[in-house]
């Protein structure tokens, strides 16, 4: 067993997209026209959505401005992007179906959202990067976000620079196989992690 | 008389480093441990873009020299003992700036 994915049997450009994504921490200074980036977010909208109820929002920045004051109190993003979407859940909303604020399908669908927004950018030949280490109450008062909307994953945009700062080193070889069991745990196995 | 140096930072660039400072204290409350040195050095790098162009030589050499030996988005747990060397290391380089900076080293005792 190599640990190799599987080969597809024919070429497969879903299965491509997948395998060659990769976070983008470096974009180069050029606009995103409005159409893809209109593209990115209708792909959003068919992205996987627990019972289809569609608990969030999404906020597009684009002005130079706001941006650079975005990545002042985003410690996480390393990205000077051309466009930022700011994931958002609806609590209001997600109150009215009889979600608490901690219910895990609401930050679930926020991350089948980003991967959805992720694969789309990257058909587009887009960089993308998501980043979620940004202050919650600085960001609702810079973009003054109404207070039943919390904001919760950013997906920062533009077009790669030609060299990335290297990626985070894995911890551990991952595999499939290695994150991966069949049916039932072996008794007494603690599921190897 | 104080030595005077030259202002290297503007208001804005002050801000900028303040609210990532703040907000980072923030975050971290909800990050992972090893995350706190990361978000320092990406401090420190962004204290160094802001500056390095209104710095002595000496200083500069230390912004683009020593300072960018540790990769941006490296964390502890990849390498506990080659994290920590590469800080030391750093820190050595910055302890050796300040000394020649400063003129601890001609100082009459």
């Amino acid at each position: 067993m190599t640990g190799a994915d599987p080969p597809p049997s024919a070429p497969n450009p879903v299965l491509a997209a997948i395998r060659s994504r990769r976070m983008v921490r470096a974009m180069v200074d050029r606009p995103i026209e409005r159409a893809e980036l209109e593209q990115v977010l209708a792909a959003a909208r068919w992205a996987p959505n627990a019972g289809n109820r569609r608990l969030h929002r999404f906020v597009v920045a684009q002005d130079a401005l706001t941006l650079r004051v975005l990545r002042m109190v985003a410690p996480g993003m390393f990205q000077r992007p051309a466009a930022v979407v700011v994931i958002c859940i609806d609590q209001r909303r997600a109150i009215s179906f009889g979600m608490r604020p901690t219910a895990k399908g609401l930050y679930i669908d926020v991350g089948t959202v980003a991967q959805t927004m992720l694969l789309a950018a990257q058909s587009l030949s887009l960089g993308a990067g998501v980043v979620t280490s940004f202050s919650q109450a600085a960001v609702t008062q810079v973009l003054n976000i109404p207070g039943h909307l919390s904001p919760e994953m950013f997906v920062c945009l533009g077009y790669p620079a030609a060299i990335q700062p290297p990626g985070m080193r894995a911890r551990v070889r991952v595999t499939w196989q290695s994150l991966t069991d069949w049916e039932r745990f072996p008794t007494g196995g603690d599921g190897g992690s | 008389m104080p030595k005077t140096t030259p202002m290297v930072l503007s208001e804005d660039e002050a801000l900028e480093l303040l609210a990532f400072l703040v907000t980072a204290a923030r975050t971290q409350l909800d990050e992972a441990s090893e995350y706190g040195s990361l978000r320092l050095l990406t401090a420190a790098n962004r204290l160094a873009d802001a500056v390095a162009d209104r710095v002595s030589p000496a200083t500069r050499a230390l912004l683009t020299g020593p300072l960018r030996q540790i990769p941006e988005l490296a964390v502890r747990t990849a390498d506990p003992a080659g994290y920590a060397a590469g800080l030391d290391d750093l820190c050595r380089a910055v302890g050796e700036h300040l000394v020649g900076h400063f003129g601890v080293d001609r100082r009459v005792p």
